[in-house]
């Protein structure tokens, strides 16, 4: 064995080593190939794959955010818009409630007035009427009471002045 | 073959053919590779660390060097680069384990140098067809038709000799000055041997390797690459 490791090719030349080199050149092209190229790089591959996916998927819902968040502005806007339609019109009707009770307050207060009034014409009346009754029995009492007594001119007179202050100036109120 | 020189060793023979050192040492290589590959590409995680990072690293290093140099279209060419690169660089650099760098003999670069070259041809045909890539040969005119093919033929010869050339050279010098450190003084340990030759294996394995390795690649993407435009 030793004769044999001491034994040396020649340095500079073609032998049959050269069909075992490229032999094994192609082997070993053909396990890289196939045990580090193609599994480190469809392993990278994938991985940039994912990773730019889930940015896109990032950017995605970044953008759906944004746009629900655009959406939900203009709806608060809206809602608080009208909101405020509601609040301005229920402030009108409420006015224009308020007015018209009040106007309609006036109105009872008016037609109170006017049927007060007309109560106390007609007591009035009523009261005078009852007067003139009255004047026409006393007249008609003084007229009998005249008629039985023969009465003197003092007589007279005394009657007379009593009528008048019996009546009183109930007369000439009317 | 003979006993002196600096020729690679006969490990064994089939029949009558001796097989050198060169092979069982590229056979130890490729069983290296082969474990590396198998573990590294185990278990990936999306997080890499450790010897998935170096292994990521690698593999990214060498797809973007081949597209970069041949093209986006040609990726799928980046085995080949990585297999030229990791074999050639591992090869060059195995000398500091006391081994004989497989490049250090002419069949391993010759093999490697006239694959690139028929690769060369072979897809500089398919791609342009076989009769524009003839014409290719009589330009810019006819006349220089011999010229062109004896600068096609010079590319797989300049690549593999000169592969073997810087390899065999730091071999050959490194085993001399070990020869030349050992006889000092005549010494029964030759204590000079440990220590100084230290600078010119950084020099002629590690740098000339390294940068032999990068040549040959570099140029064996920019042969193809260039038959194929």
């Amino acid at each position: 064995m030793s004769m044999d490791l001491a034994l040396r090719l020649g340095l500079v030349e073609l032998n049959w080593n050269f069909v075992f080199q490229l032999i094994n050149t192609l082997i070993l092209f053909l396990i890289l190939r196939h045990f580090l190229f193609k599994p480190v790089t469809t392993f990278m591959q994938n991985r940039e794959n994912e990773i730019k996916n889930q940015i896109q998927d990032a950017k995605n819902l970044e953008e759906q955010g944004l746009a629900f968040k655009g959406e939900y502005e203009g709806k608060l806007k809206h809602a608080e818009e009208e909101g405020k339609e509601i609040l301005r019109k229920q402030t009108q009707i409420a006015e224009t409630k308020a007015i018209e009770i009040v106007k309609s307050a006036e109105a009872e207060i008016e037609s109170m007035k006017v049927s007060a009034q007309k109560e106390l014409e007609r007591e009035r009346v009523k009261a005078i009427n009852e007067l003139k009754d009255q004047i026409s029995e006393l007249t008609i009492l003084a007229a009998s009471q005249v008629v039985q007594k023969n009465l003197s001119e003092s007589d007279h007179k005394e009657l007379i002045d009593k009528f008048i202050s019996e009546v009183g100036d109930t007369r000439w109120q009317n | 073959m003979g006993t002196d020189g600096f020729g690679p060793h006969v490990a064994f023979y089939i029949g009558d053919i001796p097989v050198s050192e060169t092979v069982t040492v590229t056979w130890f290589i490729m069983a290296f590779l082969l474990i590396f590959s198998i573990v590294a590409t185990r278990n990936m995680k999306k997080e890499p660390k450790g010897l998935q990072l170096f292994t990521e690293t690698l593999v990214k290093t060498i797809n973007n060097l081949t597209t970069q140099n041949m093209g986006i279209k040609n990726a799928a060419w980046a085995p080949y680069v990585g297999t030229l690169f990791l074999l050639i660089g591992i090869s060059n650099i195995i000398g500091l384990l006391g081994l004989r760098p497989p490049t250090a003999d002419l069949n391993t670069t010759m093999s490697l140098s006239i694959t690139t070259f028929v690769l060369t041809q072979f897809f500089g045909m398919k791609s342009k067809g076989p009769l524009k890539y003839g014409k290719g040969f009589l330009e810019p005119i006819p006349f220089l038709l011999p010229l062109n093919i004896i600068g096609e033929l010079a590319n797989p010869v300049s690549l593999g000799f000169r592969l073997f050339g810087n390899i065999t050279a730091g071999v050959v010098i490194m085993s001399l000055v070990y020869g030349a450190l050992g006889s000092i003084l005549g010494l029964a340990v030759p204590i000079f041997e440990a220590g100084i030759p230290v600078v010119l294996h950084i020099y002629f394995d590690l740098f000339s390797g390294v940068l032999q390795s990068f040549i040959f690649t570099m140029l064996t993407m920019v042969f193809v690459s260039g038959a194929m435009e």
